[in-house]
């Protein structure tokens, strides 16, 4: 985990660098908008930018970063008055601010920065209640995902001939992506979390069901889900006995349908027959010391 | 940690760092109740941001229900970019409600000067989510309210998010309250139906529009 400090002063990136460093946090420190850009992969955790780069704006970093790193926490960090700012151009990249003129700016800096970092408040989805439980719980069910494939495999084969979809996955809602451990009718390995409906379906109680993805407010701009052909979702959550959602069992098909009561019963029993596949597997690491073979 | 009352509302006190979704119709008595949640000791700072009434118009319903719009104590950020010259409150524009960057940005700084100014309980309304949905994209608006969800819990003041379900789907109204700590709703009468922990049980209740 690291964050990018982008100040074409370079003392003043410098300071904002070791002061990052010393909370203990890895940070990189850039004086243009092109060599952050050139900076910008998935370690990347926080954006620490001034607003006036010699190549364009802090705010063009930030909108670029959304689009590599989506739940980073971006932070302004910039003395330029506000007068001085054209936020309205790119309004929607939505950030953080601390005024880098004030005398106690860097700890402002730091204590935002690592509270917003461990909080992770600013993904553009909402976070079950139970996250860091959650994420846990993903660690102590799924020691080697890449293990799982072949049993789960073939649960998503005979998931899409039952319901008659042209997909079914099971994927598990890590940090920042889904990641799928099986697939049949499609060949993706992750997605951003706020690219994949599963993120909206840990969130609810009982299966998930979106009959047309282009008629459904949260979904209806995702490019990601047009790109994959995908118009109907229905998905299951993967729930642990403490009733933490460590992923979905879901299908997808390229046109819009409907999805009755025993359909959402038999899809929850298939992902309860995911999750008793799973418990045994962590029992039996958890007799013999060993990880998924 | 900081508690924050509603004084004359049923509605129990909420720890330090809690957001509340507000949401009910626009006359009704919903903007009223979302006033009144405002309203703290003498000691507590007020930030309003506001995407669809004047900052002149919003000190004066503050002033209302009870709230001293002084600029020691209440700051707002206006998004109709109106003449502010008259209001009693600290006022910071932005040009637009589509500025999500901007009002981010004033409201840290309006936040900050409180806080050195020793107001350490912060009590601050969003008025309202509705205007910023209609005009910039679910998933954006998402990103903007847990940033501004997150702000109010790190530094233990209370967040008063203003909706109204009328405008929107369910489904990005449950979206939106997802991001919140609780949810109260109000309908005609007024009365307002809030979660568990703010008190009223899922029951329905009536309350006053005007602190008495």
């Amino acid at each position: 985990m690291r964050v990018l400090c982008v100040d074409p002063d370079t003392d003043a990136g410098r300071a904002t660098g070791t002061a990052i460093r010393d909370a203990g946090i890895d940070a990189t420190v850039c004086g243009t908008l092109r060599e952050a850009r050139e900076a910008l992969d998935d370690t990347v955790a926080g954006v620490v930018t001034e607003y006036d780069l010699p190549d364009g704006t802090g705010l063009e970093l930030v909108d670029a970063a959304r689009d590599v790193v989506p739940d980073a926490t971006c932070v302004l960090f910039t003395d330029a008055a506000f007068g001085d700012l054209d936020t309205a151009a790119l309004g929607t990249t939505v950030v953080e601010y601390v005024d880098k003129g004030s005398p106690d700016a860097h700890d402002e800096l730091v204590d935002l920065l690592t509270f917003s970092i461990d909080n992770r408040s600013q993904t553009a989805y909402p976070l079950p209640p139970n996250e860091e439980a959650r994420l846990d719980a993903i660690e102590r069910y799924v020691a080697k995902p890449d293990a799982l494939d072949a049993s789960l495999e073939r649960l998503t084969t005979v998931a899409a001939a039952l319901f008659d979809v042209e997909a079914a996955t099971v994927g598990f809602i890590e940090a920042r992506q889904e990641r799928f451990v099986a697939c049949h009718g499609t060949d993706v390995d992750s997605l951003d979390r706020e690219d994949t409906v599963c993120t909206y379906a840990i969130l609810d109680d009982g299966v998930m069901v979106i009959s047309d993805t282009h008629d459904d407010p949260r979904f209806d701009t995702n490019d990601a889900l047009d790109d994959a052909d995908i118009r109907f979702y229905a998905g299951a959550p993967l729930r642990t006995d403490e009733g933490e959602a460590i992923g979905v069992f879901c299908l997808f098909d390229p046109e819009p349908r409907t999805f009755d009561a025993a359909d959402r019963e038999l899809l929850s029993t298939l992902a309860d027959e995911v999750m008793a596949n799973l418990e045994l597997r962590r029992r039996l690491r958890a007799a013999t010391g060993e990880g998924d073979e | 940690m900081s508690e924050y009352r509603f004084e004359g509302l049923p509605l129990d006190p909420v720890r330090g760092g809690t957001s509340i979704l507000v949401a009910g119709p626009a006359h009704g008595g919903t903007r009223e109740l979302a006033y009144r949640m405002l309203v703290g000791g003498d000691e507590e700072g007020v930030i309003v941001l506001t995407t669809n009434t004047t900052a002149a118009d919003i000190a004066a319903e503050c002033e209302t229900v009870g709230i001293e719009a002084t600029p020691d104590r209440m700051g707002i950020v206006d998004c109709l970019d109106s003449d502010e010259s008259g209001v009693p409150a600290r006022v910071l524009t932005v040009s637009s409600a589509q500025d999500l960057t901007g009002i981010g940005m004033r409201y840290s700084k309006l936040y900050r000067e409180f806080h050195e100014e020793g107001r350490e309980a912060v009590r601050t309304g969003l008025f309202s989510i509705s205007t910023v949905l209609s005009l910039t994209e679910l998933q954006t608006v998402s990103r903007f309210v847990h940033t501004l969800v997150g702000r109010v819990s790190k530094v233990d003041g209370l967040g008063v998010f203003l909706v109204d379900p009328a405008m929107h789907d369910e489904r990005e109204l449950r979206t939106i309250s997802q991001f919140c700590d609780g949810r109260i709703d109000v309908r005609e009468g007024p009365e307002l139906r809030s979660q568990g922990f703010l008190g009223s049980d899922s029951e329905w209740v009536t309350f006053d529009t005007l602190a008495e």
